[in-house]
């Protein structure tokens, strides 16, 4: 029984980890560029988090969820439009990827200037440990609202690429980025979206973590190689599959954990990393 | 009236120089053919035109407005309208999105998706396929389409016969007919030269990035045409 608990709490994490890479997904199939200060952005907005905690302290931190989701696009935004849409026309991606790595390690040492190397936590009350008794067992409360937000995110996700002309604009430009200009895109423009919509959801994820587990300035490492694990494991630039990934990694750490309690998140490697040398194009091939 | 008028363009990639001084003009109504060989410039040419291409020097004047070192977005809105070479249509987009890709910037005219579905009904039965399931010449009626449905008023075909079988390209000339019909100017590009000066009214040659040849389409003799073509 216990097993069966375990198994399913690491699924419902694992929608959490799902959550963690999709953003980076995201961009990694759109415009083909690998942001090393993604995991930077999840901790700093567990950071925003714990800020506007201070600021209106009657609210439930999920619900800060929504303007610090609104913040994070905007920086999102802001971080393509000035820096990033520089350097996504070259042929190679080293541009890109010192560049984000530069912004990484800006962001990591602002933090620690504004906010000191302390582990913080975002307190979530009685919510983070309650547990629900279902059909006998005991499943956390708090998982399963994640796994039930990650759920409507990635399907949202999916409907805005799949029904929505914006999407359709969007997947038109990371087929053929100098073609979508003949009818009118300015791929610049459609990037910026996209790189807020991922921090965004990059941020939701970082909220979440941060009331199960403390985070420092120093966080932002440990976050990226999460996000980068369901990436690679699902296939890259797939979204279902980071999603099936991240369970994968989830139940992998719990029942690691349970096995060995000081093992941390080794198992979960272990597994990303036997299942790459087996798999390398990701273990769920699901086209987009 | 004319429609088009560039004056000697040149264009490089890098240090090497693509294009010299070429001076093209297309009149309103008019289907122009622009031939000659791989490399001699022509899908160079077409790219300085829709301003996916900065060229050095020259001027390019389209319905009156100076369009040269302009970026392709504001270009594509004045009502010029490129059929790519290799069709470079979106791969992970339905047939029916592709052209509704090509509607972004829809403006007033006749084409429209149903009128597109009309002028090729196959592609009508294909809407929810992906390019990869068409054939080639399905999948240059997808690109032909994808241009038209911006209702531009020039349209230019770059390679539209290439790789394809015969009777397939007899069908997509026989489009053609019915887009000029509509009152679309044309400028043909291509390296089948009895095809592209069949269809058109008149005809440059490129060698080399320069213009060797141009004048009326029937004026023109085959042999002149492949001295122009080849070099003499």
């Amino acid at each position: 029984m216990i097993w069966l608990e375990t198994i399913i709490n690491g699924v419902l994490y694992g929608g959490l980890y799902g959550l963690l890479g999709v953003g980076l997904a995201l961009i990694v199939g759109v415009m083909r560029v690998v942001n090393l200060s993604h995991g930077e952005f999840i901790v700093l907005s567990a950071f925003l988090g714990v800020s506007l905690t201070g600021v209106v302290p009657w609210m439930h931190p999920l619900a800060l969820l929504v303007p610090v989701a609104l913040i994070a696009f905007m920086l999102g935004f802001g971080l393509q439009a000035v820096l990033i849409n520089r350097v996504v026309t070259r042929p190679d991606p080293f541009a890109a990827i010192l560049l984000t790595f530069g912004v990484a390690v800006v962001m990591r040492n602002l933090m620690v200037e504004i906010y000191g190397a302390d582990p913080r936590n975002l307190p979530a009350g009685r919510l983070a440990h309650a547990s629900a008794g279902i059909a006998g067992l005991h499943i956390g409360v708090l998982p399963l609202l994640i796994l039930g937000l990650s759920v409507v995110l990635f399907t949202g996700l999916q409907l805005i690429l799949t029904r929505t002309r914006f999407g359709r604009i969007v997947r038109a430009t990371a087929d053929h980025r100098d073609v979508v200009r003949l009818m009118g895109v300015n791929p610049g423009r459609v990037y910026n979206v996209v790189m807020g919509l991922s921090l965004a959801l990059a941020s939701i994820a970082g909220m979440l973590l941060a009331i199960r587990s403390s985070f420092t300035p120093y966080s932002g490492v440990e976050r990226l190689l999460v996000a980068f694990e369901v990436v690679v494991l699902g296939g890259l630039g797939t979204f279902w599959g980071a999603m099936l990934g991240g369970i994968t990694l989830g139940v992998a750490e719990l029942v690691g954990l349970k096995l060995d309690p000081n093992a941390g998140p080794l198992y979960a490697h272990l597994l990303f990393l036997v299942g790459v040398l087996m798999r390398p194009n990701g273990l769920f091939r699901v086209r987009t | 009236m004319t429609l088009l008028e560039v004056q000697a363009l040149d264009a490089f990639y890098g240090d090497f120089q693509a294009l010299f001084g070429v001076t093209v003009a297309v009149a309103a109504g008019e289907t122009v053919a622009l031939i000659g060989a791989n490399g001699a410039g022509k899908t160079t040419f077409l790219k300085c035109l829709v301003g996916l291409m900065d060229a050095k020097r020259g001027d390019i004047s389209f319905a009156g407005q100076a369009i040269a070192g302009q970026p392709a977005e504001r270009i594509s809105r004045l009502g010029l309208s490129l059929v790519p070479e290799g069709r470079l249509l979106f791969p992970s987009l339905t047939v029916e999105e592709n052209l509704l890709m090509g509607g972004l910037n829809q403006r007033p005219g006749s084409w429209t998706l149903a009128r597109v579905y009309e002028l090729f009904p196959m592609l009508g039965e294909r809407r929810r396929q992906k390019p990869d399931q068409l054939s080639g010449g399905q999948q240059h009626m997808v690109a032909i389409g994808r241009a038209l449905m911006s209702n531009p008023k020039l349209l230019l075909c770059d390679e539209i016969s290439l790789g394809l079988a015969p009777l397939v390209v007899d069908q997509i000339y026989e489009s053609l007919g019915r887009i000029r019909a509509e009152g679309a100017s044309i400028v043909l590009v291509e390296q089948d030269v009895k095809r592209a000066a069949g269809a058109a009214d008149r005809v440059y040659c490129l060698l080399k990035g320069r213009v060797t040849l141009q004048g009326p389409a029937r004026g023109i003799s085959l042999d002149q045409l492949s001295r122009a073509y080849f070099g003499a």
